[in-house]
């Protein structure tokens, strides 16, 4: 029983063919890494799941519906959320503020509604928990290592309960210490039952957490297949294309 | 009530070091000259703070969401023209003539935004614009001269005093307590903050970014349109050439509060704090007997030296996430 499933899905850029009949699934608490070099089509899939691009046919199924998403709030809404590479934090608040920008836990005075800080530091605190990340709510982002901002990202995705999140480089920028915490992250949400999707130039990092490796190269799906049955070394030559499909 | 205020990472460190400098100053001209440490100056001290107060508040929240306005004096000065213009050559009574003034600040504000959202034009070119257009039709209209009103009723309240303070202290006293409130503990709060500090995410979350903007410099012309009715207030007339500097004024204030000129960093006791910094200054400067000109020069030597301070911290707070 797959969550999500795309079904052919092909997407053009005026002459340039970004994907080309691309079919995939995830389920439940799998864990799927998305591999292919630069300008292989990797992004736009992903963009098309998150509802940034409409994808010029085929078919996206979500919980056994088709779905069609004209915005990312369409995706959001189901469910799917993304974290971005750049993670789209703001340095100047406080995690437990950045988790809950624009859905924020009121309370009223009289007539006004105004922020309620307890309620959101300690959703947050057990968001972190559930997360098994040290990141404390109240802490300004700017402060946070890398790892800790990747926690309050992927926190932002557990509010809204999403039960297929999509990882855009989650390891690229951050040191080596942080990224066995990002994994550990990773793993967690799987063991939520939430569907992953990692995009990863880091080779390692996705043969650690993925249950499943697909690679696309020049907007075709050339491999999908369990990772315990794959290598980096076969997952290199699918990407360069000495190997041609797996 | 057990809620929780966010916690910054260096919370009241420019606060307090602001407050102290404030304590510092203030004894320095009380014990150097003779007449500073009366009621009588205070009071003085307290009314000029409160006109640049009101504009500083909604200033402070127009440069944490990386914006400026520089028209804020030649807003001033038109907005009081425009009051008097109306009510003597128009016989437009007072309540109409404020509401029509305070709909014009509005209206300017939104013009800002839109040019600034829509059009992509820099707040810094359009205020500056403005700067020139307002303070030049000002005198254009009225020929420099004042524009005498004369309600005594009107004159007495906003221009007077009320329980042995300035009327306009009461309401520099309010706005701060209102934005204050917003700054901390509004949802329009934590977006202009948000605006500042990531304006692409902020974006991206969902946040419409253009209307916070547009709500920030709204309120700076809005606030600018009050000032300028309240000091038709005090000198019976609209005036072209009052408010002058008052931008600098304005905007030194908020900067030696804390605010970063780039956005992302500010809060609202800091500017109370720079504003009565920067009208004890004045003040004291000028019961030194110092030349009025020179007074300025000094002015400017102290706003540098703050903002000197101010951009090591802010450098110091801003420089990055820490690595391990």
């Amino acid at each position: 029983m797959s969550i999500l499933k795309l079904n052919n899905i092909s997407k053009s850029f005026g002459a340039i063919q970004a994907l080309d009949d691309v079919s995939l699934s995830l389920k439940p608490g799998e864990v799927l890494g998305l591999m292919g070099d630069n300008g292989a089509g990797k992004s736009t899939l992903v963009k098309i799941i998150a509802g940034n691009f409409k994808q010029t046919s085929g078919q996206i199924n979500f919980e056994d519906e088709k779905v069609e998403f004209s915005k990312p709030m369409d995706a959001r809404v189901r469910g799917i959320e993304i974290v971005y590479q750049d993670l789209a934090l703001c340095d100047n608040l406080t995690a437990s503020s950045n988790i809950f920008l624009t859905r924020e836990i009121k309370r009223k005075i009289g007539p006004f509604p105004i922020l309620n800080f307890k309620a959101m530091i300690d959703r947050a605190k057990d968001i972190f928990k559930e997360l098994k990340s040290e990141t404390l709510p109240e802490e300004e982002v700017k402060m946070m290592s890398g790892g800790q901002r990747q926690a309050v990202a992927i926190g932002r995705t557990k509010l809204s309960k999403a039960k297929v999140v999509l990882l855009d480089e989650p390891t690229a920028a951050i040191s080596v210490r942080q990224v066995a915490e990002v994994l550990d992250l990773i793993k967690q949400l799987k063991a939520q039952g939430i569907a992953v999707l990692i995009i990863s130039h880091r080779m390692p990092d996705v043969f650690a957490v993925s249950d499943r490796i697909a690679v696309l190269r020049r907007g075709k799906l050339v491999a999908n297949k369990n990772a315990n049955e794959s290598s980096p070394e076969e997952v290199t030559a699918l990407i360069t294309g000495a190997i041609e499909k797996a | 009530m057990a809620n929780k205020k966010p916690k910054t990472s260096i919370s009241n460190i420019h606060e307090i070091g602001l407050l102290v400098a404030l304590i510092i100053v203030m004894l320095t001209f009380g014990f150097t000259t003779d007449n500073f440490f009366t009621e009588r100056n205070f009071m003085s001290i307290l009314r000029s703070a409160s006109y640049v107060g009101l504009v500083a508040f909604p200033m402070t929240f127009v440069l944490i969401s990386r914006e400026i306005d520089i028209s804020v004096g030649p807003s001033v000065a038109w907005s009081g023209v425009f009051f008097a213009g109306l009510i003597k050559w128009y016989g437009i009574s007072y309540p109409m003539a404020a509401a029509i003034v305070l709909l014009w600040g509005i209206f300017l504000g939104y013009f800002v935004g839109i040019a600034r959202t829509k059009f992509f034009i820099p707040t810094f070119i359009t205020t500056l614009a403005l700067w020139s257009a307002l303070r030049g039709f000002s005198l254009w209209i009225t020929d420099g001269m004042p524009v005498l009103i004369s309600d005594k009723t009107f004159r007495y309240f906003f221009g007077g005093d009320l329980a042995g303070v300035p009327v306009v202290t009461w309401i520099m006293l309010i706005t701060f307590f209102v934005f204050w409130f917003i700054s901390r503990y509004t949802v329009l709060g934590t977006n202009i903050y948000a605006v500042g500090g990531n304006p692409k995410a902020a974006r991206s979350i969902g946040i419409n970014v253009d209307n916070v903007k547009i709500i920030t410099l709204v309120a700076t012309s809005f606030f600018a349109a009050i000032v300028g009715i309240l000091f038709v207030a005090r000198v019976a007339s609209g005036n072209s050439t009052v408010g002058e500097g008052m931008e600098f004024d304005v905007i030194a204030a908020v900067v030696v509060g804390g605010t970063a000129l780039g956005g992302a960093v500010g809060r609202m006791t800091g500017t109370l704090l720079g504003v009565l910094f920067i009208s004890v200054i004045g003040n004291g400067l000028i019961h030194w007997g110092i030349d009025p000109d020179l007074n300025k020069v000094v002015r400017g030597v102290i706003i540098f030296i703050a903002v000197v301070i101010n951009s090591n911290l802010s450098f110091k707070r801003n420089s990055g996430p820490k690595e391990d």
